[in-house]
């Protein structure tokens, strides 16, 4: 049953993917009124169906006359992505758990102000703040912090899309994880333990994290997805070339390069989110002490 | 004074309401005057030429962008926009999110515990991607009026945004139908609708004021990503012949972000003033949502041991 799901809507998605990179072709305003041209969906979903066997729907226009083939040169920019997102989503993890365990006890309501009010800036209001910071600092005192921007192919900005890229979701993490962690320590095995007069980091590390690990891995999909919403803005305002940036090309719009692209960025979400929950397996064992 | 939150939200928020009702009456000068440029000749030793970009001064507090138009009369025209739409979206969202999601939540006993990652994988594909794909033929140098592009993607960010709305309510609802006056009252013979509308919203009406509040944020957000991109609500006017330059036409507050995104190097002020007045709406609802939160927070609560 499980599995038939699982199947089901990968077609779904693909199918999805499919008709919404038709939309910019399809929808047209020439008369002053808003038409959708189903004859063009099905055409260029027919192009590149039976592109797929001849290698046709692989094969991209970028520039004037290059014309890669997006298998080649798609590693390139999964791989870059992927490392992005990857430490990000590691580092996130562990610094969420690290500062909801601290917050979940805190009773303070001005530093629940700030995390709730950081969580709610939305990812753009940051990135220009930083480089607005960035750059102030470097006129004022000639101190050059960090690269503003990637330019050309080697020199990346790495600290800035980093801190944006971790930010985001350990907020989000803080706050789901140190509700979590107030819950269970509302439990009676933690008022068991404390009888017994056991310290707080013993009972944090014996009982509280392996009872908040479930909550992480309900709410994984949720980090993830906003993870990768926040890839698309980092690596345009960063001008990193990961994979979104395919999709923002200056050539015009290319049906087969977008299709191909989202596809892409499933196949990434779903080898990011197993390589988290193999992190989590590995705390889980860690903290089960069996 | 416990709920100072409460009082500084209703305030600030009321304040940006009246600013986006009023604000053009206020503005120091016309929607399109424009600061001239020129130059001056005082003597041998003094003279020399002025042009826009103005920074901020008597004349023009919040400066003057790239071409002379003063920045606060563009943000006071353009604060009717952002904040009805974000009141608009929310509001929508937050209706038609709760009415469906009580009404399913009502018609099923037990959450699906695990989703898989079948149910996921929409995630993979963000909110903000699907109405850039929507709007991207239409909303540049488009030929159609800018009240119907704001209306077409008002509606866009309603569908994106309710389904979250939807989940969350329906999720509350099954945990509330377990209790026991649901349990009595429908022994009783009282129908969905009567639970629904007696025991059921009564109960969420807090839940849904605070959600209203969220996702005026989170729209207002959305909006400015979709502006990154240089999708303006009300439709973007694209300047070619040179490099290409995207204008925001109805002046709203996130468009002018997005259209002013490359002023980090110099003439910082043209992309500080905007950023500003959106963390200040951000700030304002965030704070009203604070104090309804804490107003609302039982004292029911288990404490934590520990």
């Amino acid at each position: 049953m499980q599995r038939i799901r699982t199947s089901l809507s990968f077609f779904i998605i693909v199918f999805f993917i499919l008709m919404l990179a038709a939309i910019p072709l399809a929808l047209n305003t020439t008369s002053g009124k808003l038409m959708i041209d189903f004859h063009v969906v099905s055409r260029l979903i027919n192009t590149y169906i039976s592109g797929i066997g001849t290698g046709d729907t692989f094969i991209y226009q970028e520039g004037i006359d290059r014309s890669p083939n997006f298998l080649q040169t798609v590693g390139r920019h999964f791989s870059l992505s992927f490392v992005y997102l990857l430490v990000a989503g590691l580092a996130a993890v562990i610094i969420g758990m690290i500062v909801a365990s601290w917050y979940s006890r805190s009773k303070k309501e001005w530093s629940k102000d700030i995390i709730g009010f950081l969580g709610l800036i939305p990812d753009f209001i940051f990135i220009l703040f930083l480089q607005l910071g960035v750059v102030w600092v470097y006129q004022s005192t000639g101190f050059h912090i960090a690269r503003v921007a990637s330019r050309g192919a080697d020199e990346h900005a790495l600290l800035l899309p980093l801190i944006t890229l971790i930010i985001v979701p350990t907020i989000y993490l803080i706050r789901t994880l140190s509700e979590a962690t107030a819950y269970v320590l509302t439990e009676d095995y933690i008022l068991t333990a404390k009888a017994k007069g056991f310290s707080v980091f013993y009972i944090f590390m014996q009982h509280a994290v392996r009872n908040i690990l479930p909550y992480l891995k309900a709410d994984l999909h949720k980090v993830i997805a906003i993870m990768m919403s926040n890839l698309f803005i980092v690596e345009y305002l960063f001008n990193i070339s990961g994979l979104t940036s395919l999709l923002f090309t200056k050539d015009g719009y290319q049906y087969n390069l977008t299709v191909n692209t989202l596809l892409t960025m499933v196949i990434m979400y779903v080898l990011l989110y197993w390589s988290i929950r193999l992190f989590i397996v590995i705390l889980e064992r860690i903290f089960s002490y069996e | 004074m416990n709920n100072f939150r409460l009082l500084l939200g209703i305030s600030l928020s009321s304040f940006i309401v009246l600013v986006a009702i009023f604000g053009p009456l206020f503005a120091p000068y016309d929607k399109d005057e424009v600061e001239p440029s020129g130059y001056y000749y005082n003597s041998a030793d003094d003279f020399g030429v002025y042009a826009a970009p103005y920074p901020p001064s008597r004349q023009h507090p919040f400066g003057t962008d790239e071409w002379g138009y003063d920045i606060l009369t563009l943000l006071l025209y353009g604060a009717k926009y952002t904040v009805f739409a974000g009141l608009v979206i929310a509001f929508f969202r937050v209706v038609l999110g709760s009415t469906l999601g009580v009404m399913a939540g009502l018609n099923r006993k037990n959450q699906r515990k695990d989703k898989g990652i079948g149910f996921g994988l929409l995630g993979s594909i963000p909110a903000f991607i699907i109405i850039y794909f929507a709007l991207i033929g239409i909303s540049i140098n488009s030929s159609l009026k800018m009240s119907e592009l704001i209306v077409l993607q008002v509606l866009l960010m309603i569908i994106v945004g309710f389904p979250g709305v939807y989940a969350a309510m329906q999720a509350k609802t099954i945990e509330l139908n377990k209790r026991l006056f649901i349990t009595a009252s429908a022994s009783l013979g009282a129908s969905k609708l009567q639970i629904a509308v007696k025991h059921i919203f009564p109960h969420l009406k807090g839940t849904m004021l605070v959600m209203f509040l969220k996702e005026i944020v989170l729209s207002l957000s959305l909006l400015g990503q979709l502006g990154i991109f240089n999708l303006f609500l009300g439709g973007t006017i694209l300047r070619l012949g040179g490099p290409p330059v995207y204008i925001s036409v109805s002046r709203e507050w996130t468009g002018l972000i997005g259209q002013w995104r490359a002023f980090i190097f110099d003439y910082q002020w043209i992309l500080m003033f905007p950023m500003l007045s959106f963390l200040f709406v951000v700030f304002s609802f965030y704070m009203l949502l604070r104090g309804v939160e804490l107003q609302q927070k039982s004292n029911l609560t288990k404490q934590p041991y520990i």
